[in-house]
């Protein structure tokens, strides 16, 4: 194949979903992408064997991490 | 078909998934409008004067590089889809419902194909798909045309040109289409069809040879 070189910059977008409207959502995975458009057909692809009603991505850089196992609490 | 050929040979995981993902919902999507070609009064199968295979000719061959990889999936796929919401915004009611899945689907083709185009310099392939889209769509005063004025497509072949041109974010369109040697049922100007070993596949004759003996 000729094409060797992957994205010069990428980005961790977490992933969410609901089977049900009244469960809240809960993080089903992660996908790494150079872009948003990206991101979105890439967790679609990836996470859509389930029948949610709701599927959203979250850049990881955007969350704001309160305390995470082994650090500080 | 195309898609799937990819699905361990793109150039990352993600791009491997989203290839098998985008090559299943084609799939699906083949067998949803293999079924309405009733619906638009054209017969579902072929005949001795038309094959039953028709194919736009950048998929004759597998791809060799993921460049051809992304001018399908942002210029031939943007084309169907197209094509699809024309459909779908018609007046035939079980296509208007049918296709409503589908065009939720090809939205992520579309939002995969636009990114890639950004990251890959798919020039020669990307003009190949443009034209051979083109091709697909026809020549104005025909039969897409016909079924504008009758309602059943909600788009013309100019209004389906300049949605694509719109999608492919301004680029240049080819020029010089020869209709000459357009055949109107395989909606190409290239001679040629589906390599054999691909076709065996469609056919599930590939398959067969690994089905045990019987008798």
């Amino acid at each position: 194949m000729g094409y060797t070189r992957v994205h010069a910059e990428v980005h961790e977008y977490d992933v969410f979903a609901r089977k049900t409207r009244v469960e809240p959502l809960h993080q089903v995975g992660s996908v790494v992408a150079p872009d948003d458009d990206l991101a979105m057909a890439y967790a679609r692809a990836t996470y859509d064997e389930e029948r949610w009603v709701e599927m959203m991505i979250v850049p990881k850089a955007a969350i704001i991490s309160l305390w995470a196992p082994g650090g500080d609490s | 078909m195309r898609y799937a050929e990819w699905c361990i040979a793109a150039p990352t995981l993600e791009a491997d998934i989203a290839a098998a993902a985008m090559g299943l919902d084609d799939i699906g999507h083949s067998r949803v409008l293999y079924g309405s070609l009733r619906e638009l009064g054209t017969p579902d199968a072929g005949t001795e004067d038309t094959p039953s295979y028709a194919n736009v000719p950048f998929l004759d061959r597998p791809w060799t590089d993921w460049s051809e990889f992304v001018a399908a999936n942002a210029v031939l796929d943007s084309a169907f889809t197209l094509m699809m919401e024309a459909l779908a915004n018609g007046n035939v009611d079980v296509l208007r419902t049918r296709l409503k899945k589908m065009l939720q689907e090809e939205r992520y083709h579309t939002l995969h194909g636009r990114s890639w185009m950004q990251e890959v310099k798919a020039g020669a392939a990307l003009e190949r798909a443009w034209r051979e889209s083109l091709e697909w769509i026809g020549p104005e005063n025909a039969d897409v045309d016909e079924l504008h004025g009758a309602g059943r497509l909600a788009r013309g072949v100019r209004d389906l040109r300049r949605l694509l041109e719109e999608r492919l974010d301004g680029r240049v369109p080819p020029s010089g289409l020869d209709w000459d040697s357009w055949e109107p049922v395989r909606r190409r100007t290239q001679p040629g069809g589906i390599d054999q070993a691909t076709l065996e596949m469609l056919q599930g004759l590939a398959e067969k040879r690994y089905m045990p003996a019987t008798g």
